[in-house]
């Protein structure tokens, strides 16, 4: 799935977030979007993934505006996933429930769980693993219904070096089986796996850099 | 249904309270339904006893102020068609240390109705007493009424709350007391179809009388209509109180769950699965709030029936019909209490997730 985000502006009140953003997130790509807090980053994922609406600017999916997609419930669920800083698992569901609670297919919990190395923790809940498993479930939940895109933010924010790092590879791992990833971060290190880096400043993209 | 199980276990402290004020409201609507429809179920057997006409003062709102010409009851009893016809003064008074009892005045023949379970049929003078009230009197010889002292001939005993805690005595001696000459005719028929007929005759009888078949004279009973009104008002408010404590208590559960349905409209999930999600969490509040309910009420009405206090005159009945009106009045008050709090849930941003953590 191709995104297009075409001359995006947001604005609170009189200050402006984002300004003459054009971007093109391409099918089965990770992107990166890194920048200092402030930066817009955050906003731009929101915009991108449809959760925020801009004050001017399209965004398209395939070519199709968010007007055009039918129903968002339905368009998300099957073709958006997200990862958040905090794991936002729900406490009382075990890790296996979280991930299914999504699913299109139940059956496709567990290799998905397996091929993540959480697979013997279904019946855990969230307090019962550690951090780096929790957010590798919630990437789970992510993944369940094979969408084409994935956005991410912050998702290493509460993780150590070594967790935080073993995520950017999943990331990897997977936008090589098709699956796309946009991820806002301001780890530096996520250069070193993403595909596209998109640096932001005072709500301007500066800089895209492919590898 | 394990997942809003689960969801109800994780917030036990909201999920006890919405369940208490459920339960509350839920026996209250049964208290109040039940202790009614008693007294007006236990007035109508009354009347019912061997009465397919009740004949009454015209125009009177009330049985007990009604008073009629007792000599009539003989001619009525001679109607064709008619089986038998039989006066009762219905009245009330103290006996020590109680301070209201019902007095009951009947003819000759109608003393057959009364089952007695110790003693025989009161002469002038005398009265029999129901088994409650001579219990609660704690077996009595005689009893005053009005200053008159009467002999305990016999205890009877009846289904019926107002006869059990009541006195029975001749026409004669009641009429003496109230100062009337009978206050009711009941009177049985040969043939149920023939009523309009006899009612006929018997209102041609004198203007100052009204005859009604029973069920249309219980069906236009002012007392009960006035029973039946305030106890709709009252269960109407025991409703609304149920569903404002489950919409302030389903507030705040939301509120603290926001994060959790934030996540759900992230992923896709529509807003008529939260919905239905929070509206199943309360159903099963309710479905185990109705069965307590059920059992507390059940429990209440028994404790009430046998209290001395009360001399069986409170005697709530739990039909199958009333549960089951109860039932669904539990189900839409758990519907429309959580509706408001369930569509805020389903309107929950998920950029307020992004927003928690995010530049």
């Amino acid at each position: 799935m191709r995104i297009q985000a075409k001359n995006i502006e947001q604005y609170y009140g009189i200050e402006y977030v984002l300004r003459e953003v054009n971007v093109e997130i391409e099918a089965g790509s990770f992107t990166a979007i890194i920048g200092e807090s402030g930066s817009g980053k955050t906003t731009l994922l929101s915009i991108l993934s449809t959760l925020l609406n801009p004050t001017s600017g399209e965004v398209t999916f395939d070519g199709k505006s968010v007007g055009e997609l039918g129903n968002i419930d339905v368009f998300r669920r099957h073709n958006i996933g997200f990862v958040f800083q905090f794991h936002y698992l729900i406490s009382y569901l075990t890790l296996r429930e979280n991930i299914a609670l999504s699913a299109l297919d139940d059956e496709s919990v567990e290799p998905l769980m397996e091929s993540l190395g959480i697979g013997r923790l279904a019946a855990r809940y969230s307090d019962e693993v550690s951090g780096g498993e929790r957010q590798r479930a919630a990437i789970a939940r992510a993944l369940v219904n094979r969408p084409a895109v994935v956005f991410a933010d912050e998702p290493t924010g509460n993780l150590d070096t070594k967790n935080a790092l073993g995520v950017y590879e999943l990331f990897k791992r997977f936008s090589q089986g098709g699956t796309g990833f946009v991820v806002a971060s301001h780890d530096k290190k996520i250069a070193e796996y993403a595909d596209t880096i998109i640096e932001m400043e005072d709500g301007k993209i500066v800089k895209i850099s492919k590898r | 249904m394990i997942t809003p199980i689960k969801a109800l276990r994780k917030n036990r402290f909201k999920t006890a309270l919405i369940f208490i004020s459920m339960s509350v409201s839920i026996s209250a609507i049964f208290l109040i339904s039940a202790i009614s429809g008693g007294v007006v179920s236990m007035y109508s057997a009354m009347l019912k006893t061997d009465g397919d006409i009740i004949v009454t003062q015209k125009g009177i709102a009330d049985t007990f102020f009604s008073d009629i010409n007792r000599s009539m009851c003989d001619e009525i009893a001679k109607m064709e068609g008619v089986r038998e016809a039989g006066a009762l003064i219905l009245g009330a008074a103290p006996v020590e240390p109680l301070p209201i009892v019902g007095i009951y005045g009947v003819s000759e023949n109608r003393f057959k109705s009364y089952t007695l379970i110790q003693g025989s049929t009161p002469k002038n003078g005398e009265v029999i007493v129901g088994s409650k009230l001579y219990e609660t009197l704690k077996h009595p010889k005689t009893i005053i009424l009005s200053k008159q002292k009467f002999t305990v001939r016999g205890v009877f005993k009846s289904r019926i709350g107002f006869e059990d805690g009541g006195v029975v005595m001749s026409l004669e001696d009641a009429g003496a007391l109230f100062h009337k000459s009978a206050s009711i005719f009941l009177v049985s028929l040969d043939d149920l179809t023939k009523s309009d007929t006899v009612i006929e005759k018997i209102n041609l009888l004198t203007p100052d009388i009204e005859a009604k078949t029973t069920d249309s004279f219980i069906d236009s009973y002012n007392q009960f209509k006035i029973i039946k009104t305030s106890s709709d008002v009252i269960g109407a408010m025991a409703f609304l109180m149920g569903i404002l404590g489950i919409v302030s208590m389903m507030s705040m559960v939301v509120n603290d769950r926001k994060t959790e349905f934030g996540i759900m409209r992230s992923i896709g999930l529509s807003s008529w699965v939260i919905i239905k999600k929070l509206l199943a969490e309360t159903l099963i509040i309710a479905l185990v709030a109705f069965c307590v309910a059920l059992g507390v009420s059940l429990g209440v009405l028994e404790l009430i029936e046998h209290a001395d206090k009360f001399q069986g005159y409170i005697n709530g009945e739990i039909t199958v019909s009333l549960a089951l009106n109860v039932f669904i009045v539990s189900v839409v008050m758990a519907m429309l209490g959580t509706l408001l709090p369930a569509i805020y849930a389903a309107r929950i941003d998920p950029m307020t997730l992004i927003q928690r953590g995010g530049s």
